[in-house]
């Protein structure tokens, strides 16, 4: 694409998510979702391919809906309760619409159904951009809406923890297994964002330098199916034995930084005396664990001293930086004894 | 005056269920025009003229005419109409669907809403459209540069998509 409208493209994305971060007005805020979904089309369909034109279809469409229901929410609420402040507590009509709109948004279920397919269709940086940066608006407007309807809240979020994990467990294709990730990670902010934000904010900073270092690594082994990673150990080895670490803690398992999230949520949870909430969602965390463990074994466990699975490939030296994978590996596997340290830095 | 408004808020409903029921995007388009048209009106009883006027200039006299050519584009030699009977099973759905609502919706104060009254009109000394309009100029001007940026980002985007003669599944004519 000309360097030009790539960079335009770019920072209108970061002036949309900017935005509504900044914003204390539902027209603001309305405006700065609306930039960053115009902002990344033409990144979603830069290379014409016809599944990516429909993957960009897709995402438009869902997105245009959520952002009409945004503004017709909010605009109920400025009939009903006479003001457009953010900060002010909605009536619960126009709010139970808004939860609804921002999970459409996010890809939270029951209205996950657009996540798989449209990120299927885009390149896995293009992937990256909509797994991260677009999740970060539309949560901080959940956030900034809490307390809302307990029993919607809980509902969405035991639901897409149930449908991240089973979706996934059928999938081969890397891009719709990270896009059931996503919908669980989604899940779990979810369920503790009305008790607690602070612990939202934790589970979306440990879950984006995650999901980061997947894409990356995907990325630099060039593979979008499980399958073409088993030849990963040819083309990076050093990849291949950190992959598995990124991928358990994506499942949530201790000691590394993906349990953190976990943990404290569980622990809010039954603070707030709902153990059985809290035992369905760490039940369907295991869902999610065995399909990780699938990638890895494919990945990994499948090497040497086993039968060979794949001859070597050329292995030329990369242009490409490897710093940003390095940091956000080493984030994603490494951060559980900072535990006290990020809670202390999350406090808002 | 409130039959008047009753009547043209029913003459929407029925609109949008036209434009959602549509067989073929010119009989959508049409519907559009009638909802855009009865919404100025009903814009217009509430003492919102200048925005009514906008609307009409900028919405069905630009982006509508434009739709309507490119539909045209892809113009089919025997689109669907409405004497289908496959379009009657839509809006009858959606019939059904505006009754539910209202349903649900009557009774309590929400039936306050069904036929709203001019409010503020005697009370105001700058017309609440157009001053906002002018606010959007005065004291708004960051977001006045921010919507100008988006309208520019907007024809970008358009422009980036569409490039290119005839490749993937966009195609410029």
């Amino acid at each position: 694409m000309n360097p030009f409208i790539l960079s335009i493209l770019l920072l209108s994305l970061g002036l949309g998510t900017t935005l509504t971060f900044a914003s204390s007005h539902w027209l603001l805020a309305w405006m700065g979702l609306e930039i960053s979904t115009l902002a990344i089309i033409p990144l979603m369909s830069q290379h014409h391919h016809p599944r990516a034109v429909e993957a960009t279809t897709k995402y438009f469409i869902t997105q245009a809906a959520a952002a009409a229901l945004i503004l017709f929410a909010s605009t109920t609420n400025a009939w009903i309760t006479g003001q457009w402040d953010i900060n002010f507590d909605l009536h619960f009509f126009p709010a139970s619409m808004l939860t609804m709109a921002l999970a459409l948004k996010m890809g939270l279920a029951p209205v996950h159904f657009w996540l798989p397919e449209v990120l299927q269709g885009l390149d896995l940086t293009t992937g990256l951009i909509l797994s991260t940066w677009q999740k970060l608006a539309p949560f901080i407007l959940m956030c900034q809406i809490m307390p809302v309807n307990s029993s919607l809240i809980t509902f969405l979020g035991v639901t897409s923890t149930l449908v991240g994990g089973w979706g996934g467990l059928n999938q081969t294709q890397l891009r719709k297994i990270l896009a059931y990730s996503s919908i669980a990670h989604l899940g779990w902010m979810i369920l503790v964002m009305q008790f607690n934000q602070q612990l939202a904010l934790l589970a979306l900073i440990i879950y984006i330098p995650m999901t980061f270092s997947t894409f990356m690594i995907f990325k630099t082994n060039s593979s979008t199916t499980v399958n073409t990673l088993a030849a990963s150990w040819a083309k990076t080895p050093a990849l291949t034995a950190i992959t598995p670490m990124i991928l358990l803690s994506l499942g949530g398992l201790p000691p590394l930084s993906g349990f953190m999230p976990k943990w404290m949520i569980l622990q809010e949870l039954t603070k707030q005396d709902i153990p059985l909430t809290a035992s369905i969602a760490a039940l369907s965390a295991l869902l999610s664990l065995y399909f990780y463990l699938r990638v890895s074994y494919a990945m990994t466990l499948t090497i040497s001293p086993n039968n060979l699975n794949a001859t070597t490939p050329w292995r030329l030296q990369t242009t490409a930086s490897t710093l940003p994978l390095a940091i956000s590996a080493t984030i994603s596997a490494m951060l559980l004894p900072l535990a006290p340290a990020t809670l202390a830095l999350l406090s808002l | 005056m409130a039959y008047i408004m009753l009547t043209l808020l029913i003459g929407m409903v029925l609109g949008v269920i036209s434009v959602a029921s549509n067989p073929s995007p010119y009989f959508a388009a049409l519907g559009l025009v009638l909802v855009a048209g009865v919404g100025c009106v009903v814009l217009m009883g509430h003492g919102g003229s200048f925005l009514s006027l906008v609307l009409f200039l900028i919405y069905l006299g630009g982006m509508l005419v434009v739709f309507a050519y490119c539909a045209a584009l892809a113009a089919e030699p025997y689109p669907e109409a409405w004497g289908e009977w496959s379009v009657l099973g839509s809006v009858l759905g959606y019939l059904l669907l505006v009754v539910g609502a209202g349903s649900w919706f009557w009774g309590g104060w929400y039936e306050g809403m069904w036929v709203p009254v001019d409010e503020l009109i005697e009370f105001s000394v700058v017309a609440a459209d157009s001053g906002g309009v002018a606010l959007m100029y005065s004291l708004g001007g960051g977001l006045l540069v921010v919507s100008a940026w988006v309208l520019l980002l907007t024809l970008l985007v358009v422009l980036e998509l569409t490039r290119g003669l005839a490749r993937g599944a966009l195609r410029a004519v």
